[in-house]
């Protein structure tokens, strides 16, 4: 039984259903109900390898057969292809349903090489638990078994063992099902079947680890957990994924106090037991040897040298008691936090400290109103049949891979029509209704002209008919949802903001999934991190209970506290696990910051490039060594679990909050995360009644934001006019695998990381008579030219220039420049 | 009155001499024969002592890491991790060896359960249990100690006092179930050759060993012993 099996609640009140029976007894299955299904919500567990609540019933394995008489006599039917029809007699402990049993694992286990000691799955396997239950206990086959070479690895992360495999589909139908990554197929015939990958073409999907966890047998092993443990010594808390922030339902699993292993958790309101290779795999990490063990401050000749804690509280608490004003300190970061720890910080550093000139976005997000303003929808409700799903971002199969699963279900099986305005063609390919992929600058008046009815005419690349079947959408009576998100780095937020005005006035009914990519950084904006904002979304203006210096002016986002350290007025800058001297898109403002600033102060789980470069560095507990709660994109809370203890002197940051504001004399009026969660609970509006320990089946949590007392304020701006003919306007956007710190250090994931090259349209191409892959001079406005690799990328508009942030190869931050509302390129031939 | 009465037990023991003595560990005299003293009991042919972990004919390690003895342990006192076979230089056959192996001895209740889980009679017990150590990291036999020397015998660590030919059925004929899960070795062999003694015959059946021992106790045995579960096949246990 893998995790990501769960059983659907009926509710037979309403309706009764269609009466059938099994083994004697009268149920009540659903309308439409497969057997399978209905027995096993009777409490009667058929035995079954191929079928997977999750995707189509295929009836590969067999092992589902059970005897049913539709009144034409008893028959052996697979339970798993077989809805329930009225009056249907089921026998699933029959003679001849035991025979067929038997039977089928006999011939499974004919081919079957029996490696259970060395086979990763051994100990959690289905094919040993139904040979246990209901096999013939002993086999007839004497002759020699079928022989493959043992392991081949199918891609960089998994193993495939084909002597293992039972050929039941699994695999192969979630990769061309569920993640649309149609990689791995079956080849051969009879006794020759085997699953395999293309010639020369590797199983490289984002999602491939999902085949490890539903294979029902070990052929599919995950090249991380390969001989790492047994199940009988694993340990395993549910929690909830960081990685992202669809917030993914997890179980985390350790041996000897060590993270072995993730799984995805059956969530009906999120990931539906799917998970990203990031998410699966993470957990590396952990125990990497780039982590930070113990407080670190510089000593007189400039090297970090490790000290007590005690001291490296103390420093931290003179430098943010030095600067005059506290307009002179800056905050960047806290989506890493939990949520708890979120709150705690900003009580510090808000509350206590007066200082606003905090975020916990890069640069790489959207503005906080837009986030904490706009009318929520959830998952569920942006999949419900029927709906219609504006997506004005990125493509989510990079930001947010479990969310692009689910929205991918919805298109494909339940009618959503998905209107894609994004900078250029995203991985939903040809199953959007509607693609709009406007130059970056016109995104506004694009949505202005579905606002306005203005459709009967091209815009860009936009054709009428494209124009005109998503203004159809768009204004229909189906329910609408906008999953907005950053597409472009190198475009403006007001743009965007723009954009969403105009949606807003198509459709007043329009709900929003805003999909930033950094894990908790909806918690963040929540919980305060954000400037201009305290807890809840209120206002400065309000006040809080405990909060008794909190700021009463707005302070200043990443950028502008970067601009600020340039301007020699930043004296303290605080770093709650971000890095912007990587992670910033303008790396050259970034690094001119650091030369400039006074104090920097650190409070990170890794060494990253800036926490090289602070005074004072805080080593804090991370992922899966710290119990919190998490607050999804939908506004959803759900529980983070402590699996393993954390390395060192590390700590959870919401302690070091608290031992910084005892140090510096003050009182956040909590020592227990108890106390802590008391206290949101107390003053932060919509925690009131939040259950914040609720784990297992209930543990989709609430959703419990989103109806707010303001709007935000939104005006439409003009477009801005295309550039000249020689110019083309820069997209910037992510990629799953980029070298972010967590990916890094995870030594399975680090290969990942592929090279960046800057694509263009395959007619820009030959207008610049550039041959694709050659290289050639890259400018920025009057800037330095850099030479790179150019491709040619259907993909990208005609105009337009994408280059991926954060890869190996070309340096995305090299053209993009802080305060520019779009960037135009040119590109010449070398 | 009651006061004095506790004295009574030992001044009963006063002049009575010890039954307890020293282990004198084999003295040998100047001739450098065992002193007769210090002869040790004969023990029975199956008393569980310390373990070995044995090796294929070739000299391969038999165990592959894969934790079942660990998993069955009711003391928990066995550690294995498992990793993949060096492409290089396998240290076992398959794709998987152990390459962390540790015992505690302090912990540890000889209950030969890891025996009888080890689906390869990787690891054994041997008759050995006269060993003594002063700290406890002597006390965690590590795979290297565990492991039978080149010549496929058991190693002699300085704590303990082996003495000649009692190597001898340290090897998985000592297991009491068949490697099948079978609790009779009837007919078959059933455990693979070895390093240092090679393939060993299969065991006799009980009752004709209870006969070998002692005629009286066999016929008595057989009198109240139904054989009925003794399975003379082997086929097909998964
Ligand atoms: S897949 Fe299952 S039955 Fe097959 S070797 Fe692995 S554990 Fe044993
Ligand atoms: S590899 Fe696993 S999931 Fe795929 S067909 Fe074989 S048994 Fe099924
Ligand atoms: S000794 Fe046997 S049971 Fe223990 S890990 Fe080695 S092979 Fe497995
Ligand atoms: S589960 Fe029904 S045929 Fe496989």
């Amino acid at each position: 039984m893998t995790a990501t099996e769960n059983p659907e609640s009926a509710s037979p009140e309403t309706n009764p259903g269609v009466p059938f029976t099994l083994n004697g007894v009268e149920f009540h299955a659903n309308d439409g109900e497969l057997l399978i299904d209905a027995a096993k919500r009777h409490g009667v567990h058929i035995p079954h390898f191929c079928y997977h609540p999750r995707m189509t019933p295929v009836g590969m394995c067999r092992m589902c057969l059970v005897e049913v008489d539709t009144g034409r006599g008893a028959g052996l039917q697979p339970s798993c292809m077989l809805p329930v029809t009225p009056n249907m007699k089921v026998n699933t402990e029959s003679e001849p349903t035991t025979k067929a049993q038997d039977g089928v694992l006999e011939l499974l286990l004919i081919n079957h090489p029996l490696d259970c000691p060395v086979c990763d799955k051994g100990g959690e396997c289905p094919l040993q638990d139904n040979a246990y239950a209901f096999g013939p206990g002993e086999s007839r086959f004497v002759e020699e078994k079928r022989h493959y070479e043992k392991p081949i690895p199918i891609s960089d992360l998994v193993y495939l063992d084909r002597e293992r495999c039972i050929l039941c589909d699994r695999c192969t139908r979630f990769a061309s099902e569920v993640a649309g990554d149609p990689l791995i197929h079956f080849i051969g015939r009879g006794a020759q079947t085997e699953v395999n990958t293309f010639p020369e073409h590797e199983f490289s999907s984002y999602f491939s680890g999902n085949t490890v966890q539903i294979c029902p047998v070990g052929a599919l092993t995950a090249k991380p957990y390969r001989f790492a443990a047994r199940p009988w010594d694993l340990s395993e808390t549910e929690s909830t994924s960081m990685v992202d922030s669809t917030g993914a339902r997890v179980a985390l699993h350790s041996s000897q106090d060590r993270l072995v292993r993730i799984q995805g958790v059956d969530s009906d309101a999120t990931n539906w037991g799917w998970l990203s290779d990031k998410e699966r795999f993470i957990y590396e990490a952990t125990d990497s040897p780039e982590r930070l063990t113990e407080p670190l401050v510089r000593d007189g000749s400039g090297d970090a040298v490790p000290t007590r804690w005690n001291n490296a509280v103390k420093q931290v608490v003179e430098a943010l008691a030095r600067p005059s004003d506290p307009r002179r300190i800056g905050v960047i970061g806290g989506a890493r936090l939990t949520l708890e720890s979120q709150y705690a910080w900003a009580k510090l550093l808000k509350g206590l400290g007066a200082v606003d000139n905090i975020d916990a976005q890069l640069g790489d997000g959207l503005p906080a109103e837009l986030v904490l303003g706009l009318p929520k929808a959830t998952i569920d409700s942006a999949c419900q049949p029927g709906g219609v799903v504006v997506l004005l971002g990125p493509d989510l199969k990079e930001e947010l891979p479990t969310l692009y699963l689910r929205l991918r279900h919805a298109i494909q099986f339940d009618g959503v029509s998905l209107v894609e305005i994004s900078p250029r063609v995203t991985s939903f390919g040809d199953t959007v209704a509607a693609r709009l992929n406007p130059l970056p600058g016109a995104t506004g008046q694009i949505a202005k002209a579905l606002a306005d009815g203005m459709v009967g005419t091209s815009i860009g690349r936009s054709s009428a008919e494209e124009l005109s079947a998503a203004h159809k959408l768009l204004i229909s009576d189906r329910p609408v949802t906008v999953i907005l998100g950053r597409g472009n780095l190198a475009e403006s937020t007001d743009i965007i903001a723009s954009a969403v005005a105009s949606l807003r006035r198509a459709n007043p009914n329009a709900k929003f999934l805003t999909a930033l990519r950094r894990g908790n950084v909806h918690g963040a904006l929540e919980m305060g991190l954000t400037p201009g904002y305290l807890p809840g979304a209120q206002p400065l203006s309000a006040a809080v209970d405990g909060w008794d210096m909190a700021p009463r002016s707005r302070g200043l986002d990443t950028a502008g506290i970067l601009k600020s350290a340039v301007n020699g007025t930043l004296d303290t800058l605080v770093l709650l696990g971000a890095d912007p001297l990587t992670d910033f898109p303008d790396s050259k403002l970034a690094a001119a910051a650091f030369e400039r600033v006074g104090t920097v102060i650190s409070v990170d789980t890794f060494m990253t490039a800036s926490t090289g470069r602070a005074d004072v560095v805080l080593p804090a507990a991370m992922f899966g060594e710290v119990d919190g709660t998490f607050l999804n994109l939908e506004g959803r809370i759900s529980p983070v679990q402590a699996k393993v203890t954390s390395p060192g002197q590390t700590r959870a940051d919401w302690m070091i909050a608290a031992e910084v504001a005892a140090a510096a004399g003050g009182d956040l009026g909590f020592t227990t995360l108890a106390e802590l969660r008391s206290d949101i609970a107390a003053n932060v509006p919509g925690f009131s009644d939040v259950h914040w320990d609720r784990t297992g089946h209930g543990a989709d949590g609430p959703v419990i934001t989103g109806i707010r007392s303001w709007e935000p304020t939104l005006t439409e701006t003009a477009p801005i006019p295309p550039a000249d003919d020689y110019g083309l306007r820069l997209v910037v956007d992510r990629k799953l695998w980029d070298n972010g710190t967590m990916t890094l250090a995870a030594a399975s994931l680090k290969g990942q990381v592929g090279d960046a090259v800057m694509s263009v349209s395959p007619a820009d191409l030959a207008r610049l008579r550039i041959p694709s892959g050659n290289e050639a001079s890259v400018a920025v406005g009057g800037g330095d030219a850099r030479t790179v690799v150019v491709m040619s990328d259907p993909r990208v508009p005609v105009g337009a220039a994408h280059v991926p942030f954060h890869l190996n190869g070309v340096d995305a931050s090299d053209f993009l420049v802080t305060g520019q509302p779009v960037i135009d390129i040119r590109i010449q031939a070398l | 009155m009651g006061y004095f009465e506790g004295f009574g037990v030992t001044l009963k023991q006063w002049g009575v001499g010890t039954t307890t003595k020293e282990y004198r560990g084999g003295r040998t005299n100047r001739q450098g024969e065992i002193n007769p003293k210090d002869q040790k009991a004969p023990k029975p042919e199956r008393v569980h002592g310390r373990h070995v972990l044995n090796r294929y004919e070739d000299g391969m390690e038999k165990c592959i890491g894969c934790e079942l003895c660990a998993g069955v342990c009711p003391a928990n006192c066995i550690y294995v991790r498992g990793k993949d076979n060096p492409v290089e230089d396998p240290k076992s056959p398959g794709e998987r060896y152990g390459y962390v192996y540790e015992i505690n001895y302090l912990r540890c209740i000889h209950c030969d359960l890891c025996v009888e889980a080890c689906p390869t009679q990787a690891i054994t017990e041997t008759k050995l249990f006269e060993f003594s150590f002063t700290n406890r990291q002597d006390a965690i036999y590590t795979k290297d100690e565990l492991l039978v020397g080149d010549d496929g015998k058991p190693q002699n660590l300085p704590w303990e006092d082996w003495r000649p030919g009692e190597d001898e059925h340290t090897s998985g004929w000592m297991r009491a179930t068949s490697s099948s899960g079978k609790a009779s070795f009837l007919g078959t062999t059933n455990w693979n050759g070895e390093l240092g003694y090679g393939v060993r015959p299969s065991e006799l059946p009980q009752d004709e060993k209870d006969a070998s021992v002692t005629l009286a106790a066999a016929e008595h045995d057989h009198s109240d012993h139904d054989h009925s579960d003794h399975d003379h096949s082997d086929h097909g246990g998964h």
